[in-house]
């Protein structure tokens, strides 16, 4: 079978993500040598797991149509409020629960104000992004709390393992796992690709649109406190802008790995091929010795590079439906179009 | 506005041709949806089209507005060449307006603006002067800072007129269903102006479902039938029965059971205006106007509007969500089938189980890839669904083969109780239409009720073994015997004259 040009290019825009991570391992390795090691690789697995705890169910949420910003500053008040209550109390299990807690809650509040009153969700969590960040503010006074105020166990989280796997990015494996099976082989999967697609259409379905919405904010949420206490361990103390900027990091890995920002489409095998070149550019650009500011600009050039990608990756694929359809009919001959113009500019009659 | 059309007055040159159609032909693919149609239209004159869903109405339209060109053959305007490239702007120009149902306005700028809008000056000499003559030659007094989304329908139509004519001097005027939701007095007095407007020399053609509209205004008649000019004569030839028997010629009847064992009542209400009682095993047609209260009907049952109450199976139900509607086993198969009915980028597999994944063995917690393969391909064959394979995305397919998988999607997967059909057989082709009323027949042979509501005589020939015809919020039962097309298209006339007559009283 010969390719056509059309058909390469849609392959390209679905699997862009791919080549271009293969890519940049390409460029780093050939600039410095040492970059291309297992040491190093783990290296870029470990310090990407927590954005990806976060990243996976938000691009669940995504893909139903919202998006939350709030996710930061949620792993913020989540880790501060595990952290007062471990200095209070001395139990880890408590603080766990604490911030899991809090993220449970201001998740399932944010899916209130957005699914059941219709709320727009980038404000809603524009403004929780704010107000959960000034929480945590508020709450330590703007100071970190310090490892030794911190339980002995609770630093132990942070470098365990299971067997030869660190833990945490066990944790990362057990999170794509899940947002895989949910999003591929659960009946939530299906709905939540048809609430992005067509929110009506969906309802007039049956599906239970408003609750679907609401699940996702609260399983955002969760996640959000498991990655912000996660990182707290990791780095054995909590600052109050632990989570600083994890939504800009989170959206810029989703819209890489070619989620639609209006929803409806989007894969995990992408979300996770945007993780890792998100963590391979940035270990590139250390091991390049390039000024942290110059990361922070080439990071939000990226987010911008990622949205411009999605635009024309959609247009791309609906382009290909249309081809091939036409194609299949034509392989067919068979007269099965309607009496619509093919553009769409027919009138309504 | 100092010009009118005065050049091309009806007594100025009798034998003066506005319009001339020649052997005009517009082909899709494979579907001709205009067949050579020639015809002459003279300045002054207002000629009723008319035609079913797909006989080419609008087709006509895009083309004389320049929406797309034709296929081949071609038209004059007042005599001159009308090149195939022409876009619709260079139409307006030419003195071509097009009044859709739905006025095409800003509805957040005040009329003023909207006025000028897409003119090559916004800011003329004299704005409000020309706005204020505009509106008052279509015999709107509204006020020009009015914002246009605060209007009824009926004074959106006129400002839209009004922004027609401050575009220069109007030759033709396009009306696609302008009555269809307007009242009684709002009808009177637009077809009052399109009078005064055609007696200033302007050539109107008025597209309507609505037949009493049609004979009250037209002077002649077209009929269009599958993209052919079947009928072409002065109206005073017509009333409401001729003039629906030549919209509808032969219904045929094949294999309709007046003789069919209908079982016991499955659905009905009692609400006067919705007084409907059907059987288990039947195929019932609600018919009435475009958009008209039949879709409301079956969007209630849906349980769409505040909660409403009706019989199912012989106990009182009162549905409020669509997803209670659908335990108690009815389904509805919308109108809008790209908005409402189908999820782009969805698979064709998914598009046809998307509702129904709780319900296999594995309760929704294992969806394997092959998971309803075998009743996916069932409902392929019955419906003789043509395209690609099961995991394509459903835009992939053609406009008939999706409105397949939708009725697929409500007739396999789980048997229905009670099938809501809203217009399932519009906008595809004749072969898919035969391959639907198949499988709804077959569907109501198990022992399924389904409604079928529609807009077109012909939808409701094809599928219904009876109908009611509602308007006005009056309901009338209507046999199928021979002529069942024709007997309904009376019955809406006649509901139609008695809800005006009354409404004159009043």
């Amino acid at each position: 079978m010969k390719l056509s040009v059309g058909e390469i290019k849609t392959f390209a825009a679905r699997n862009g993500i791919f080549m271009a991570l293969v890519l940049l391992i390409a460029f780093f390795s050939v600039l410095n040598p040492k970059f291309f090691s297992t040491g190093n690789a783990m290296n870029v697995l470990l310090q990407v797991a927590e954005l990806g705890i976060i990243a996976l169910p938000l691009g669940l949420l995504l893909i139903s149509g919202a998006v939350d910003l709030s996710v930061g500053s949620i792993a913020s008040a989540a880790a501060v409020n595990a952290a007062l209550t471990m200095s209070a109390t001395g139990s880890i299990v408590l603080g766990f629960a604490a911030g899991l807690l809090f993220g449970a809650l201001a998740g399932m509040l944010n899916g209130f104000l957005v699914a059941y009153l219709g709320l727009n969700p980038i404000v809603v969590t524009l403004g929780f992004l704010s107000v959960w960040g000034g929480y945590a503010m508020l709450m330590t006074n703007g100071r970190t709390v310090t490892r030794t105020e911190l339980p002995d166990g609770f630093r132990e989280i942070g470098t365990a393992s299971i067997g030869p796997l660190p833990l945490r990015l066990a944790m990362l494996i057990a999170a794509i796992a899940l947002a895989w099976y949910v999003l591929n082989r659960h009946r939530i999967g299906r709905e939540v690709y048809a609430v992005g697609g067509s929110q009506r259409a969906a309802y007039l379905m049956g599906i239970k649109v408003t609750r679907i919405r609401f699940g996702l904010f609260a399983a955002c949420g969760v996640s959000s406190a498991l990655a912000g206490i996660m990182l707290a361990a990791k780095v054995q103390s909590v600052s109050p802008a632990i989570g600083l900027n994890l939504e800009m990091s989170g959206l810029t890995v989703i819209l890489l790995g070619g989620v639609a920002f209006a929803g409806g489409s989007g894969r995990i095998g992408g979300v996770v091929a945007g993780l890792l070149f998100f963590g391979v550019l940035r270990n590139g650009l250390v091991f390049l010795q390039a000024s942290p500011f110059l990361q922070t600009i080439i990071v939000g050039l990226t987010l911008v590079v990622a949205v411009a990608l999605d635009e024309s990756i959609q247009k791309i694929v609906k382009k290909s439906w249309e081809n091939r359809g036409r194609a299949a009919l034509a392989e067919r001959s068979h007269p099965d179009e309607d009496t619509q113009s093919p553009t769409g500019l027919a009138l309504r009659s | 506005m100092g010009h009118m059309a005065k050049a091309g007055g009806p007594s100025a040159a009798p034998e003066a041709v506005r319009l001339e159609l020649r052997s005009l032909t517009v082909e899709f693919g494979a579907t001709r949806a205009l067949e050579s149609v020639s015809a002459r239209i003279v300045p002054g004159e207002i000629v009723g089209l008319l035609g079913h869903n797909g006989a080419g109405k609008s087709t006509l339209f895009n083309v004389v507005s320049g929406v797309f060109p034709a296929s081949s053959g071609d038209f004059l305007i007042d005599g001159i060449h009308v090149g195939a490239r022409s876009t619709p702007m260079d139409m307006a120009r030419l003195g071509v307006t097009v009044i859709h149902q739905e006025p095409a306005l800003a509805p957040n700028l005040s009329i003023i603006d909207n006025l000028f809008l897409g003119q090559s000056d916004l800011y003329p000499k004299d704005r409000t002067g020309a706005a204020h003559r505009a509106l008052a030659r279509v015999g709107a007094a509204l006020d020009l800072d009015l914002i246009v989304g605060t209007l009824s329908l009926g004074e959106r139509q006129l400002v839209d007129l009004a922004r027609g004519m401050l575009r220069g001097e109007m030759k033709i005027l396009l009306l696609d269903e302008p009555t269809a939701a307007l009242g009684r007095t709002e009808t009177v007095a637009l077809h009052r102006l399109i009078r005064n407007l055609a007696a200033e020399g302007v050539t109107v053609i008025y597209v309507s479902h609505r037949l009493p509209d049609i004979l009250d205004v037209c002077q002649r008649i077209l009929v269009l039938r599958s993209g052919r000019l079947e009928v072409d004569g002065p109206a005073s030839q017509f009333d409401g029965q001729t003039l629906a028997k030549a919209l509808a010629p032969d219904a045929k009847v094949n294999g309709f059971a007046a003789a069919r064992t209908a079982g016991p009542e499955s659905i009905g209400c009692e609400q006067p205006d919705a007084a409907i009682s059907c059987r288990a095993g039947e195929v019932v047609g609600l018919f009435g106007m475009a958009a008209g209260e039949q879709f409301r009907l079956l969007e209630s049952i849906f349980g769409l509007h505040r909660r409403f109450g009706f019989r199912l199976g012989g106990r009182r139900v009162a549905v409020a969500s669509p997803a209670q509607a659908i335990r108690h086993g009815i389904h509805l198969v919308p109108a809008d089938r790209e908005n409402d009915g189908l999820i782009s980028g969805a698979s064709a597999l998914d598009t046809v189980f998307l509702p129904w994944y709780r319900d296999g063995n594995h309760r929704g917690f294992w969806i394997g890839p092959k998971a309803g393969r075998q009743v996916y391909a069932r409902a392929r064959a019955a419906l003789n669904i043509l395209g690609p394979g099961s995991s394509a995305p459903i835009d992939e397919f053609s406009g008939g083969n999706r409105q397949k998988h939708l009725i697929s999607r409500w007739m396999f997967p789980r048997l229905p109780r009670v099938l809501l059909l809203a217009q399932p057989t519009q906008g595809v082709d004749v072969g898919a239409k035969a391959d639907i009323a198949q499988a709804v027949r077959a569907l109501a042979a198990e022992g399924a009720t389904v409604l079928v509501a529609s807009a077109e005589s012909d939808e409701i020939d094809l599928l219904c073994d009876r109908a009611y015809v509602m308007n006005g919020g009056r309901i009338a039962p209507v046999d199928r015997t021979t002529g069942f097309g024709g007997k309904l298209l009376s019955a809406l006339l006649e509901l139609s004259d008695r809800k005006s007559s009354k409404e004159e009283v009043a």
